[in-house]
């Protein structure tokens, strides 16, 4: 099923989620070419922002991603409180809620080393190239040698065309 | 950005990876706006599915 980015967006910056987009979303964002299916997300822990986070998601049936059907999850802020990062499919496609990320930790840990993009008039906090990089590194795992070798390569290029 | 740039130490397989990266899709999507970027993603997303299935009609028609 293919992701509805921009419906995903606009559900949680309208219902004033406080969150990051990181991932292979944020990397397409700094105008990586690699495809993703996802949209991962770091949230803040807070109780006031999982209540809406969990109001945000609830009318489009989050459920454990590949996980049999008919499995008794309950999407509720109890779940949230007690869990800490969550890989979802729902009706606008599959979203990956992160209360950490290898290398980069919590929400808070990550501001200072975000941007603003605005893309189908939404305006969003997105990871920046640089952290980006450090958090797959850190997360260490061989299917993402090729995603960091883009993610540099796409520094440098980043630099010459900021410089051009 | 050089700053930033060097918090980033280099990494030898990293390096040996980076040369096989087509930086010509990089510089066109650095042209383009974060929306257009996304707009891509999308329509590559689309294309994935529809080569999948065609993959799947594919093995089903070689059983039968």
């Amino acid at each position: 099923m293919k992701t509805k980015f921009p419906e995903l967006l606009r559900i949680l910056t309208h219902a004033e989620v406080d969150f990051i987009v990181v991932g292979g979303a944020a990397a397409t964002a700094l105008g990586s070419a690699m495809i993703t299916y996802d949209l991962d997300i770091v949230y803040s822990r807070s109780p006031e922002n999982i209540q809406r986070i969990v109001a945000a998601l609830a009318p489009y049936q989050p459920y454990l991603r590949g996980a049999p059907p008919g499995l008794p999850f309950d999407w509720s802020e109890l779940t949230v409180k007690n869990g800490l990062n969550f890989t979802l499919t729902t009706s606008l496609g599959a979203i990956d809620l992160l209360g950490e990320i290898a290398g980069g930790g919590s929400y808070h840990d990550l501001l200072s080393d975000v941007g603003q993009i605005e893309l189908y008039g939404i305006k969003c906090l997105c990871l920046k190239l640089e952290r980006l990089i450090l958090t797959k590194r850190a997360a260490g795992r061989p299917k993402d040698l090729n995603v960091i070798a883009e993610l540099e390569a796409l520094l440098e290029e980043t630099a010459k065309h900021e410089a051009s | 950005m050089q700053e930033l740039q060097s918090r980033i130490p280099r990494d030898p397989v990293i390096e040996a990876y980076k040369k096989d990266i087509d930086r010509t899709l990089l510089r066109e999507n650095l042209r383009l706006t974060v929306e257009q970027r996304f707009d891509n993603l999308m329509s590559l997303q689309d294309f994935a599915e529809e080569l999948r299935r065609a993959g799947r009609k594919l093995h089903e028609d070689k059983i039968s």
